[in-house]
């Protein structure tokens, strides 16, 4: 093992260990799995053990950082596969919780490279440097209390404005997910957040009642993102910061979402 | 089947949008009215936003309200004819004009899910029909949109 572990990438080589830290996890899936999904005790049980297992997707998004994705995204992405697996054990199976986690949390993370990533061959200096500019817009979001401005980020970096000027085109050549793969992907996140009041304001707009549909067909990310963009009057900035991705990112997600309507809309 | 071989050329680069020439940092773009050249009048409209130093919100928030307002103008453009779009800037506030001609004799509907998108991206958008005068036949359907640039703490 010692010798083969510094080139194994397969979600094999951690599996013993993450397998006995994890050990009272299959307990606990056993309960929740007793457990009617009305009880009261369902989202609490459900919510212990994500927050038990999250390190378990950090883990994971570590080993595939450094590819030219935000650390962030990464995470955000694995906390999706982690919430799958949580959702799709079956106990009653036999394998071990970590066994059938590892490999749908990665899953997860290679779909997302599959899906977004960068559409035409970008230097890697330039991946390099957006990825930068990207970690650096969200440490400065934080201390400023909204987005930076090129020159305060090419201050904080110590670059040149041109450099960063170069960093941040260059991410358009950063592909979002395509909208139809999205749709097809079972995969979505279940309904966490009642959009009532942006839902009202839906009422004041024009064909609503096809605009509706559409909406709600959405993968569940990109719906919230449009609603507390364009009904919550949320920057992207804030709304990065509540559901845990780049500023970058909810803009690739808007770009690709509001396109994907408007095709939608003129039909 | 290729366009070039129609005879009947539509000339509608008689009138660009805005009739107050001289600003030196104008920037003007013509191009077909056509989807495809949407790309290219975002990332111009990012850019200038960039070099302007407007905060990424700002940035990306115009781009997607460029992308809108263009849109919007190339579906109700007559087939085969030219946009014309121009981009002003000042100390504070960047303003994009386009302009396409069209048969439609109204503006697009400020009630649409679209309109309430690029009011939510700018700080002000307008759009309005004029006829079109040179051929007598159609109209120009402008928008209109400002971004400012917000005051930095």
């Amino acid at each position: 093992m010692p010798e083969q572990s510094s080139h194994v990438t397969t979600e094999h080589d951690h599996t013993p260990a993450q397998g006995r830290e994890y050990e009272d996890v299959a307990a606990l899936l056993t309960e929740l799995a007793r457990l009617d999904d009305q009880d009261p005790r369902h989202p609490a049980l459900r919510e212990e053990i994500v927050t038990r297992c999250l390190p378990l997707a950090e883990h994971i998004a570590r080993r595939f950082s450094g590819r030219g994705e935000a650390r962030d995204d990464l995470v955000q992405v694995a906390r999706v596969g982690l919430l799958n697996a949580i959702d799709r054990f079956d106990p009653a199976r036999g394998t071990g919780f970590v066994g059938y986690a590892v490999p749908t949390i990665m899953g997860e993370v290679r779909r997302h490279f599959r899906d977004t990533g960068w559409a035409v061959r970008v230097p890697r200096r330039l991946k390099e440097l957006h990825l930068t500019l990207s970690q650096t817009s969200g440490r400065l979001s934080q201390t400023l209390g909204r987005a930076p401005t090129p020159s305060e980020l090419a201050a904080e970096l110590d670059l040149a404005p041109e450099d960063v000027w170069e960093g941040l085109l260059a991410g358009n050549a950063y592909q979002s997910v395509s909208m139809d793969a999205a749709q097809h992907d079972e995969s979505t996140l279940p309904l966490s957040e009642t959009v009532g009041e942006e839902d009202s304001a839906l009422e004041h707009v024009d064909y609503h009642e096809s605009l509706r549909p559409l909406l709600a067909q959405l993968p569940e990310r990109e719906r919230r993102v449009v609603l507390l963009r364009f009904f919550g009057n949320m920057t992207q900035t804030q709304i990065a910061e509540r559901i845990g991705v780049s500023q970058m990112h909810v803009s690739r997600l808007l770009s690709h979402t509001l396109e994907h309507l408007r095709v939608r809309l003129s039909e | 089947m290729n366009g070039r071989h129609d005879t009947e050329v539509k000339v509608t680069e008689t009138q660009p949008p805005s009739q107050d020439v001289g600003a030196q940092d104008d920037i003007e773009l013509r191009l077909g009215a056509s989807l495809v050249h949407l790309p290219i009048i975002r990332s111009v409209a990012a850019n200038i936003a960039m070099r302007a130093d407007f905060d990424l919100d700002a940035i990306s928030d115009l781009r997607l309200a460029v992308d809108e307002a263009c849109s919007t103008l190339i579906t109700r453009a007559v087939p085969g004819t030219t946009m014309v779009c121009r981009f002003t800037i000042d100390d504070n506030e960047l303003r994009f004009r386009g302009a396409v001609t069209s048969a439609d004799d109204e503006a697009p509907s400020t009630a649409s899910f679209g309109w309430r998108v690029l009011t939510t991206l700018a700080d002000s958008a307008n759009a309005w029909v004029e006829p079109a005068v040179h051929d007598g036949q159609g109209n120009w359907v402008h928008v209109e949109l400002a971004k400012r640039k917000p005051e930095l703490t």
